[in-house]
């Protein structure tokens, strides 16, 4: 009877599985979602990135300076 | 087989109720979203409507999401200073442009299905894969304590103390993530977000003269003050706000959740275009509701949420304040579910720990842990006695707008990378009117942030 229920439960997650893998694309699961690898970057690529990070550091510091004087000059 | 025919139990942890093939609770729920797609769409030709219903979601949570409590006070502060005029056609204008953009991450969701934060990280790698989220943690941050102001204004109107208005604006957030399933948490936050269409009826209320407002959209005017460098200003600081990173990390992460391919796609652009035009509908409405208060000179460039409401008292009813009180309260709910969603599904993906909203509490705890933490600080923050709010109100929105150029710039790469979009990439069409959008916002945010940064600008008269 336990070997029974065994083997009925296992049918069942057999089935299931395929159904699920029937509903969904492979990479749609969870099991499979590494398979994509590092972009290579261009010269170009990397200056455009290094200049927006740039950008923002020099705003977010001049927003703090100029935070700073607007603290400074109400005190 | 069928949808009930599943014998897996759901609600225990991966290695408890994963089957043996590595099938997870997130897969099974997932599935059957999609096995209901497939037979709406084996149907669709008898009932077209019910796969648009099935699909839509992101699009629209991400749009509504967008009008905020800040965006919506700006709006109102809008009216306020221009009334019925050029800004009218000009917030179309600005949602068209965030369709532009938003439609590449329907995209990139569908063809990839990975979060853009995750695409990031396995894309560009590690280091700048770190600047971006740190970007949008520090963004989501600030932006989290905006919706909580404005949760705690749109309730403050009705007397409630702010104590309770934060807990009661942190449960909500909460229970909508209980069901643990993406399908249950979209359609409760929906429910949320058609409030935001509460300021037409205010709209309405107000009486707006109809032929100002078909006029305003012919002939982009009038323009009370003419150009000037406010104008400008202002012009420039709504387009940069019009797209913010929260939106691209949400709506890709929602469309993987969601389980959407790329046969969704063509309904993902549906989806999103009609969040866009009910977003913008809102965001006209809210204009035209506060438009009586620049017809009556009341100098509103310091009202916060309630302030709006209260001032509305005298001249639109209690009626209309209440209902423009519940937009303001609606508006930071909505955004403080999806943008404290948007924080958890990068943290996950980074982490690569389990991400979705379809997980059980505990296999992915550290998700809900993330989603509510943010939350959770935002909204103590507000309570914080003293707590500059109003700077912090300011402020967020030009860290909103430095922060875009590169997240946009992301996104683009992302979309024309052949090797993970396949035919998904973006076409010339499509790379023309992303690029336009790109550079509109990179300039807006130089000329916001520069203006901001030395206000001494403001004074040059164009």
């Amino acid at each position: 009877m336990k070997n029974n229920s065994v083997y009925a439960n296992d049918i069942a997650t057999q089935q299931s599985e395929a159904w699920v893998r029937e509903m969904l694309e492979p990479d749609q699961l969870s099991s499979a979602k590494h398979t994509v690898g590092l972009l290579k970057l261009t010269g170009k690529m990397v200056v455009l990135l290094w200049g927006l990070r740039v950008y923002v550091v020099l705003m977010v510091v001049m927003i703090g300076l100029q935070i700073w004087n607007t603290l400074h000059a109400g005190s | 087989m069928n949808n009930s025919d599943f014998s897996v139990n759901v609600d225990t942890d991966p290695m408890e109720g994963a089957t043996p093939g590595g099938i997870t609770p997130e897969d099974i729920k997932r599935a059957r979203d999609r096995w209901s797609v497939r037979t709406a769409r084996e149907k669709g030709r008898k009932r077209p409507w019910n796969l648009l219903w099935l699909l839509i979601g992101p699009g629209i949570l991400v749009m509504l999401g967008e009008n905020d409590g800040p965006s919506m006070i700006s709006y109102a502060q809008t009216g306020a200073t221009y009334g019925i005029g050029f800004f009218i056609p000009f917030i179309l204008f600005t949602f068209g442009m965030a369709f532009v953009v938003q439609e590449m991450t329907v995209r990139l969701g569908a063809a990839t299905k990975r979060g853009h934060a995750e695409l990031i990280y396995t894309r560009f790698g590690r280091f700048w894969g770190f600047f971006a989220l740190a970007d949008l943690v520090f963004l989501n941050l600030l932006t989290l304590v905006t919706e909580f102001i404005a949760i705690r204004a749109g309730l403050g109107f009705f007397g409630v103390p702010p104590v309770l208005a934060v807990l009661g604006g942190f449960l909500l957030v909460m229970g909508a993530t209980l069901g643990q399933r993406y399908w249950t948490w979209e359609r409760i936050t929906l429910g949320f977000a058609v409030f935001n269409l509460i300021f037409v009826p205010v709209a309405i209320m107000v009486h707006p003269v109809a032929g100002q407002v078909v006029r305003s959209f012919l002939t982009w005017g009038p323009l009370p003050g003419g150009v000037n460098a406010v104008f400008i200003l202002l012009i420039m600081s709504n387009i940069g706000a019009t797209v913010t990173p929260w939106m691209l990390f949400f709506q890709q992460s929602a469309v993987v959740d969601k389980g959407m391919t790329g046969a969704d796609i063509k309904l993902g652009r549906i989806d999103t275009a009609l969040g866009a035009i009910l977003a913008a509908t809102a965001a006209i409405a809210t204009l035209l509701a506060a438009a009586p208060l620049f017809n009556h000179h009341i100098q509103a460039s310091n009202f916060q949420g309630a302030d709006f409401a209260q001032a509305l008292v005298p001249l639109v009813g209690k009626v209309a304040a209440s209902l423009f009180a519940i937009g303001i309260f609606e508006a930071g709910l909505v955004a403080a579910i999806t943008i404290s969603t948007s924080s958890a599904y990068a943290f996950g993906e980074v982490m690569d720990q389990a991400h979705s909203l379809n997980s059980g509490l505990r296999e992915a705890w550290r998700f809900y842990g993330a989603l509510l933490a943010a939350a959770g600080i935002a909204g103590v923050l507000v309570l914080i006695p003293h707590a500059p709010l109003v700077f912090i109100v300011l402020i967020v929105n030009v860290i909103a707008v430095l922060a875009m150029p590169p997240a946009i710039v992301f996104l683009i790469l992302l979309v024309n990378d052949r090797e993970i979009m396949g035919e998904y990439a973006n076409g010339r069409l499509a790379n023309f009117l992303g690029i336009a959008v790109t550079v509109l916002l990179v300039l807006a945010g130089l000329i916001y942030g520069l203006t901001t940064v030395f206000p001494q600008l403001l004074n040059l008269k164009l």
